[in-house]
């Protein structure tokens, strides 16, 4: 479904993303794992066209993304959750879920926007409960839960996910897992990137590490779980300080 | 065949994707964590980003049996000591052997390698599985008797058996499937004929073969005298493994498990990229290998590839093996022997010169060994003959253990022609 070959990503003269190849097919959930700093965010920036300046190939359902806007990667059907959340704060739970059917209204398609909002809220009941609070008003969790509601609405076939765990207690990231779950079996695409490689590759099917930019590791969640460079990783240790010297 | 393994039948534009996702991954770990692959690739001015398609690993060096040796024993070893559960030697090209070693993870793909390639050959879990294969190929009875086992087969492990006991094993525990190597395979149905003993009085309905190249009329012959059918497995005894390609039912060349190795035929001198059907030397990359990997390692087998899609359904591409070699390495019941090790432990034994020494691999009542002669000189002459025995069975020792096969050592007047 998503397709990317020798990705490069620049920040001017930076190079962010150094050559990656990685691919999604339709129904999985794979994560990107990682530290802090090597690369799984800009990839994502790249993806949905927040960032243009890029090399390689990026395809979705066959068709290039090359210097698509970020509007018409989500007409494409790629949504995302951005990292921290990003709510629009002032605006109120029910106006932010609203403005993530924008594309859908252009469509003319108000009707099936009123469908959405009926099983986004019925997988989140607490935001129906806040419909006209102001998002900036929930707690973490719920923002969250918010963020990946809007991102529904527009009806993806891919969802990105960045950093959905950040910051939120254990018990909240297990029920937005068990929903990405759900959303899977409805046959939603998931790509999740996470620091935390524990809770992502529970929850995911297969996983991706990334190095300085670079994929130095890729497998099933089961091989990645046992690996001992995903948990030197994970614990964001230094190779070196693990090294025997022989 | 196997429709259940969704690897056999990926589309060449998955297959692709996924062998150039593993490649990728696979030269950013070597280049990062072994000097020798980041520096070859730097002296050529290359990063491992640079290799942005399959084809772009014709631009990377190749790896020789030569760097194994002389990297002993742990430097091209891609992860730190404490993550590596086996260390495995083999012979190598000079005194030093090859030292490979392998994670949990490498084992495990082991395990799924073969018991892919014994189900490609009609093995079931309800089967017995005996494994015989000679004390230079023990890494192989251990990879066999792991994958038989993962798969549910009951597994007679390897063991160092004379061939009527073997037989005797084969007749009495019930044997359905034998691995072994052509020349052991054909002494055991010498055997039988000795013992007039027919293929009813056995279970046997598959024999696996491994180690060296056989061709259809003894395959033949060995399935008329045996009543099995026979599939041929490619590895190689130094690393990785035993089955990095295999037969499928069609038995039209050996499917090369292109999820873990990605394979080139190159012209062995000039190392040029050789089209698709065309034969030349067989250069291999591991894609899945986390603690010894390989880049373009020669193999030193001739072969060629077949890509066309096989009859059995399989996308997996297929080789074509050829019973010649391109260098000087004999094959002894499937061990590698290289002529340079020879010469350097003879050498080190007896101060000869080479021109002294000359050595082939004759078939002894039916056992594959290494005859080794060995020109008189001042320097060996002794008048006791029990001193020269002596002095001659010592290096049939060395050689025996160094080598890892049945050595036999011959005097010949100095000056008969070699």
């Amino acid at each position: 479904m998503l397709r990317i070959r020798n990705l490069k990503c620049f920040y001017g003269r930076i190079k962010a993303v150094k050559g990656v190849s990685l691919s999604v097919n339709s129904g999985e959930i794979v994560c990107l794992i990682g530290a802090n700093g090597s690369g799984k965010t800009t990839l994502l920036s790249s993806v949905c066209g927040l960032l243009p300046d890029w090399t390689g190939e990026i395809e979705f359902m066959d068709k290039s993304l090359k210097g698509l806007d970020p509007p018409s990667v989500v007409r494409a059907g790629i949504s995302l959750v951005p990292e921290g959340r990003m709510v629009f704060a002032p605006l109120s739970v029910l106006d932010n879920l609203k403005l993530g059917a924008y594309t859908m209204y252009k469509k003319k398609a108000g009707d099936a926007v009123a469908e959405d909002l009926e099983s986004v809220t019925s997988l989140f009941p607490i935001l129906r409960e806040r419909f006209d609070q102001p998002a900036g008003t929930l707690s973490g969790g719920e923002q969250q839960m918010l963020a990946i509601g809007r991102a529904l609405m527009a009806r993806p076939g891919l969802l990105l996910l960045d950093e959905p765990s950040m910051g939120l207690a254990p018990m909240i990231v297990e029920k937005i897992m068990e929903v990405l779950e759900t959303l899977r079996s409805k046959g939603l695409t998931i790509v999740l990137v996470e620091q935390n490689a524990l809770t992502a590759l529970e929850a995911a099917d297969r996983g991706y590490v990334f190095e300085t930019g670079t994929i130095v590791l890729q497998g099933s969640s089961e091989e990645l779980l046992a690996d001992k460079d995903v948990k030197r990783a994970y614990l964001g240790k230094d190779y070196g300080d693990f090294y025997d010297a022989v | 065949m196997m429709r259940s393994d969704p690897l056999f039948t990926l589309e060449p534009e998955e297959k692709h994707q996924l062998q150039l996702e593993r490649l990728q991954s696979t030269l950013n770990r070597a280049c990062r964590h072994v000097p020798f692959h980041a520096n070859r690739l730097g002296v050529l001015g290359l990063e491992p980003a640079d290799i942005a398609a399959l084809a772009d690993l014709q631009r990377l060096p190749f790896m020789q049996r030569a760097d194994f040796s002389q990297h002993y024993p742990y430097d091209l070893f891609a992860v730190p000591l404490r993550d590596i559960v086996r260390i495995h030697t083999a012979p190598g090209t000079t005194r030093n052997p090859t030292v490979s070693g392998y994670t949990p993870q490498d084992l495990e793909h082991w395990r799924q390698i073969l018991a892919r390639a014994m189900k490609a050959a009609g093995t079931a879990p309800a089967d017995i599985l005996q494994i015989a294969l000679n004390p230079g190929l023990a890494n192989w009875g251990r990879d066999y008797k792991d994958g038989a086992e993962s798969m549910g087969a009951s597994v007679i492990p390897n063991t160092q058996l004379s061939v009527e006991k073997h037989l005797m094993v084969l007749r009495d525990y019930k044997t359905n499937v034998l691995i072994t190597t052509p020349a052991t395979a054909g002494h055991i149905a010498d055997c039988m004929a000795e013992a007039s003993m027919g293929p009813a009085s056995l279970s046997l309905h598959t024999l696996i073969l491994c180690g060296e190249y056989s061709d259809s009329d003894f395959r033949k012959d060995l399935e008329e005298r045996m009543h099995v059918r026979t599939w041929q497995h490619y590895g190689l005894s130094e690393v990785p493994g035993p089955a990095v390609a295999f037969e499928c039912g069609s038995h039209n060349g050996l499917h090369i498990n292109e999820d873990h190795f990605l394979a080139e035929v190159v012209d062995p001198e000039t190392g040029a990229v050789l089209p698709e059907a065309s034969e030349g030397e067989l250069v291999l990359t591991t894609l899945t290998t986390r603690a010894f990997p390989l880049i373009r390692f020669k193999t030193g087998d001739r072969a060629s590839l077949m890509k066309e899609s096989c009859g059995c359904g399989s996308t997996l591409v297929r080789m074509q093996w050829n019973s010649r070699r391109t260098d000087d390495i004999m094959n002894i019941d499937g061990v590698n022997v290289h002529g340079s090790q020879v010469i350097f432990h003879l050498q080190n034994m007896l101060r000869i010169s080479t021109d002294s020494l000359t050595f082939r691999v004759i078939n002894r009542e039916g056992k594959k060994m290494l005859e080794v002669f060995i020109r008189m000189n001042q320097e060996i002459f002794s008048d006791e003959i029990k001193e020269l025995e002596k002095l001659l069975r010592r290096c049939e020792d060395r050689l025996r253990e160094n080598l890892g096969v049945p050595v036999l050592i011959r005097l010949v007047e100095s000056g008969t022609p070699s």
